[in-house]
């Protein structure tokens, strides 16, 4: 209220000349830029635009839509008992439509499973399946198939993958596949682990097209490296379709020993108190949808946690038995300095959950790299990439410089883990240093053979450590390329258990190994066991046995070194435990041994016809075996059509569908909304500029 | 010297009345909404000047690989090198294609999609661009229009548009290699939406020919 007069104070009035320069400024360039800015918008908008309405030619490529595939509900029961399990799983293919109908699944099993039993129930009756060799049983399945007789045929694709078709189911009728397996439970760090997966996530399938078989079930073709792609690819529910194969889990546990810590850390489960040693699990929530792996985790009671178990089953005139050995903590060695080669699975099928957890260990890994250490990171998607050119020293500067690019990685495109394995096994570096390789992936890809023959090739005195990510990591490439990278592998499956499962694998990466494990027989018993070689121990790994004797007498014993010390241990064989299914295990691991010899250079038409033989006797499902069962009586009329159909399955928990079958270029920048946003900002400046003015003189 | 205060109204407002306790927050306000609209806008425009700024380095790279180098990067730091150079006669239009077709790339120019042919050669190419810089010329293609490319090699391909159709970003089947030699081009629907990211997508079908003869200098 003071001064009146702008001319009486000059320097209000030395202000108001720059105000009004400024001002004159601004107006002169909001003006242009909004100018300029409608121009360029309206040259876009002028010409209005064009509907396309032309039919689509090239539609026919689509491969069109499924016809309505049958229902599937899957019913899984346990029997644990000590170090085994037995399970049975129940698949029910529900044929919701008016016609009759062949359902085609294609589904997980551990990799360990050695399925031993499969039955077709039709009603209340119950058709007991045979082994036989893949080729005959498909053209036994083929026939019963067209004569309309009720037919199911199961076979593996991989050891964790396997098909089950189902032909001639009726309209609106069920019919139900009941398959048993046999397998060892997983027992490290004093923790027993059983899984079940549930789906078979969508594998990425490299190779150039081959021309594809006449019925084309999987959304892949097949490819010059992946020939079966289209077999091991079912069809993906997009997320909106809802989640679909419905699965019932229950547990009937024995553990033989006081149960300290039970735990399902994927699903919730109702647990019942049977006894000390025994507890009735099942799922809380009735059923789940097949969309994410199921796990099972105790922990013996600290006085009773086992060092050594001896389980045998007498059978045709045979004892089979299964050894397992926990040999002692070993003391902290040493310390060695190491190169440790990280590698991150970057592509599509990551994305999500699967990433985060990775990055979260990956980052939890490089901060506890030691001075003295070196290390690398490669990141693979479409093409691998690594941090540096070489190992680089651990220091401040590059462990931050690491973990900000990890952190700035995104998961997107194909998975091209051969270049990766090139890039991680090129140990042409000094060797001062133990090298070690940690590959964090989902293993969602379908040439493992591949990979495995160039892991074995690559290996050389690195050593190889899988870290499986998310929901429903493919454990066949883990476990198999942690053996042929004579290493050892672990799971990470949310991210609430990267501390913990990190830590442990750190332990593993930096404890002294157990090295050239020999198992002998007593003289005069004659035994065949598996694996022929025992692989490596790490920290807290039993060494594990299937054998095959002709009498119980005498000690078998163990040996291996660690840190140059030997360690034995020996066993009476007379003192054994009652086991079921020993032999089942004992030819799984007799097959594994054999099909791994072709990967050593053994003639594969050799090794087939051994594997049939013994798979037959045994009655088991192999790449090579099949099971097959035929009801006798026709039911569908010889004038019904049947419709081939595969049951689709669920997206993995946590996975992002268009990351992984992936979505057209993104065409469109921001520019327009920037410069559009831009000008009316200035605009807006303006006129609180000039309202600015207005109060300064009201 | 006295100010001018003839220049308008506003400034030659006679009875100024000084409140700067009101008036400092709502000039900062106004003079950082200056500040970020300016920002805004040049981000905008530097989009804009980035890609047709590039098509510039490009063409030089192109005329290299031409002469028979290989993977000719346009700057020293590109992760890309032209594969193609596009041209659509009637509309007297010329894009050089670059190596893959993720964001990165595409900002520089039209991106070829890797996994699939080279464009030029046997089977389905498919390039991606952008709706409103490099690709905008897409919503003028038309049924019948010529499109070429020109390969490293320095031979030129002649196609006909087949077909244009409006389709969702998960449509992946457009990129499948079965059918006759072709070229895909995929850009952002619809061309006049301001913000990026739609799933829409606009694609052009252009299918190998022989034909030279029936080749227009414009438009029927």
């Amino acid at each position: 209220m003071k001064n009146t007069n702008p001319a009486a104070n000059p320097r209000l009035v030395a202000f108001d000349l720059i105000a009004c320069v400024a001002l004159a400024a601004s107006v002169a360039l909001a003006t242009a830029i909004v100018l300029i800015a409608t121009v360029l918008l309206l040259a876009g908008r002028a010409e209005a635009a064009e509907g396309p309405a032309g039919t689509l030619l090239l539609k026919r490529l689509d491969g069109g839509h499924a016809p309505s595939a049958p229902l599937l509900s899957t019913d899984v029961t346990f029997r644990v008992s000590g170090m085994v399990a037995r399970a049975r799983v129940v698949q029910t293919f529900h044929n919701a439509s008016a016609d009759w109908v062949e359902g085609v699944y294609v589904f997980p099993l551990p990799e360990n499973a050695a399925v031993d039993r499969l039955q077709l129930r039709v009603g209340k009756r119950l058709i007991e399946g045979e082994v036989r060799e893949r080729g005959a049983a498909r053209r036994t399945y083929e026939q019963a198939r067209a004569n309309g007789q009720r037919a199911t045929l199961m076979d593996q694709e991989r050891p964790n993958i396997f098909t089950t078709r189902v032909a001639n189911i009726g309209p609106r009728e069920l019919v139900a596949v009941e398959l048993e397996y046999q397998q060892t439970l997983r027992y490290d760090n004093g923790r027993y682990s059983i899984r079940f997966p549930m789906v078979v996530a969508p594998r990425y399938i490299p190779g150039s097209l081959k021309v594809s078989a006449p019925e084309q079930l999987g959304w892949s073709p097949n490819t010059d490296q992946v020939p079966d792609g289209a077999r091991i690819t079912p069809p993906v529910l997009r997320p909106e379709a809802g989640p679909a194969n419905p699965v019932t889990v229950r547990v009937e546990l024995d553990a033989g020993v006081p149960i300290s810590q039970l735990a399902s850390p994927y699903h919730r489960v109702d647990v019942r108190h049977v006894s000390e040693s025994k507890r009735q699990v099942e799922l809380a929530d009735g059923s789940v949808p097949a969309n994410r792996d199921f796990e099972l985790t105790w922990v013996p009671q600290s006085t009773h946690a086992p060092q050594i178990a001896w389980f045998t089953e007498q059978k045709e005139g045979r004892h089979y038995g299964l050894l397992m050995v926990l040999p002692p903590a070993a003391a902290p060695g040493a310390r060695l300095a190491r190169e440790v080669v990280f590698v991150l699975d970057t592509s599509g099928s990551m994305a999500g959950a699967s990433i985060r957890q990775a990055k979260d260990a990956l980052g939890m890994a490089l901060a506890r790299l030691a001075p003295g250490d070196r290390f690398n990171v490669i990141e693979f998607n479409s093409s691998a990439q690594m941090l540096f050119a070489d190992a680089q020293p651990v220091n401040p500067r590059n462990v931050r410089r690491a973990i900000d690019w990890v952190q700035s990685l995104q998961a997107r495109g194909g998975t091209e883990m051969a270049a990766a394995l090139r890039l991680a096994l090129d140990d042409s570096d000094d060797a001062g240093h133990v090298r070690q390789v940690v590959f964090l992936t989902d293993g969602a890809v379908g040439n493992e053979e591949a990979l495995f023959r160039l892991i074995r090739e690559g290996l050389g005195e690195t050593r190889l450590f899988t870290v499986g990510i998310g929901s429903a990591p493919n454990s066949h490439f883990m476990t198999k390329a942690a053996e042929i990278g004579r290493g050892t592998f672990t799971y990470i499956g949310r991210i609430e258990e990267v501390q913990a499962k990190m830590a442990a694998l750190f332990a593993k990466l930096e404890s002294p190994v157990m090295k050239s494990l020999e198992v002998h027989w007593p003289a005069g018993v004659r035994a065949e066991s598996w694996p022929a070689r025992i692989p490596d121990l790490y920290a807290g790994e039993p060494v594990v046995i299937a054998a095959a004797l002709d009498r119980l007498e005498g000690e078998v014993r163990l040996s291996g070194t660690r840190d140059q010390r030997t360690w034995e241990a020996s066993v009476p064989l007379a003192l054994n435990g009652g086991g079921a299914g020993m032999g089942s295990l004992w030819a799984r691991g007799k097959v594994e041994s054999l099909i791994n010899s072709i990967r050593e250079g053994a003639p594969e038409d050799e090794v087939r016809t051994q594997v049939i033989e013994l798979a037959t006797a045994h009655g088991l499902v192999t790449k090579y075996t099949s099971f097959v069962a035929v009801d006798k009586t026709p039911a569908r009329p010889s004038d019904a059509h049947l419709k081939l159909a595969a049951v689709p399955t669920n997206l993995p928990d946590g996975w992002e569908y268009d990351k992984v079958f992936g979505e057209l270029p993104q065409g469109s920048t921001d520019s327009r909304h920037a410069m559009l946003t831009g000008a009316f900002m200035l605009l807006l400046a303006l006129v609180m500029l000039l309202a600015s003015r207005r109060r300064r003189f009201a | 010297m006295k100010p001018d205060l003839s220049w308008g109204a506003e400034c030659a407002w006679p009875t100024a009345r000084a409140e700067p306790t009101r008036s400092w927050p709502w000039r900062s306000l106004a003079l950082a909404l200056l500040l970020i609209g300016t920002l805004q806008f040049g981000r905008g425009a530097w989009i804009q000047a980035k890609a047709w700024l590039a098509q510039e380095l490009i063409a030089h790279a192109w005329s290299r690989t031409l002469n028979g180098e290989k993977q000719v990067k346009p700057w020293p730091w590109a992760d890309t090198w032209p594969v193609a150079r596009l041209s659509v006669p009637v509309l007297g239009i010329e894009r050089y294609v670059l190596a893959g077709a993720n964001g990165s790339v595409i900002a520089f120019g039209p991106g070829h999609l890797s996994g699939t042919p080279v464009p030029g050669d046997a089977g389905n190419s498919v390039i991606g661009g952008h709706r409103d810089t490099h690709l905008a010329f897409l919503r003028h293609v038309k049924p019948g229009d010529a499109l070429e490319i020109e390969r490293a090699d320095g031979k030129r391909i002649l196609y006909r548009v087949l077909d244009a159709n409006v389709l969702d970003k998960r449509d992946v089947w457009v990129a499948k290699q079965e059918g006759p030699n072709r070229l895909t081009l995929v850009t952002c629907y619809p061309f006049d939406a301001l913000r990026a990211g739609g799933p829409q997508r606009y694609v052009v079908f252009a299918f190998e020919s022989k034909n030279r003869g029936g080749e227009r200098g414009t438009r029927g």
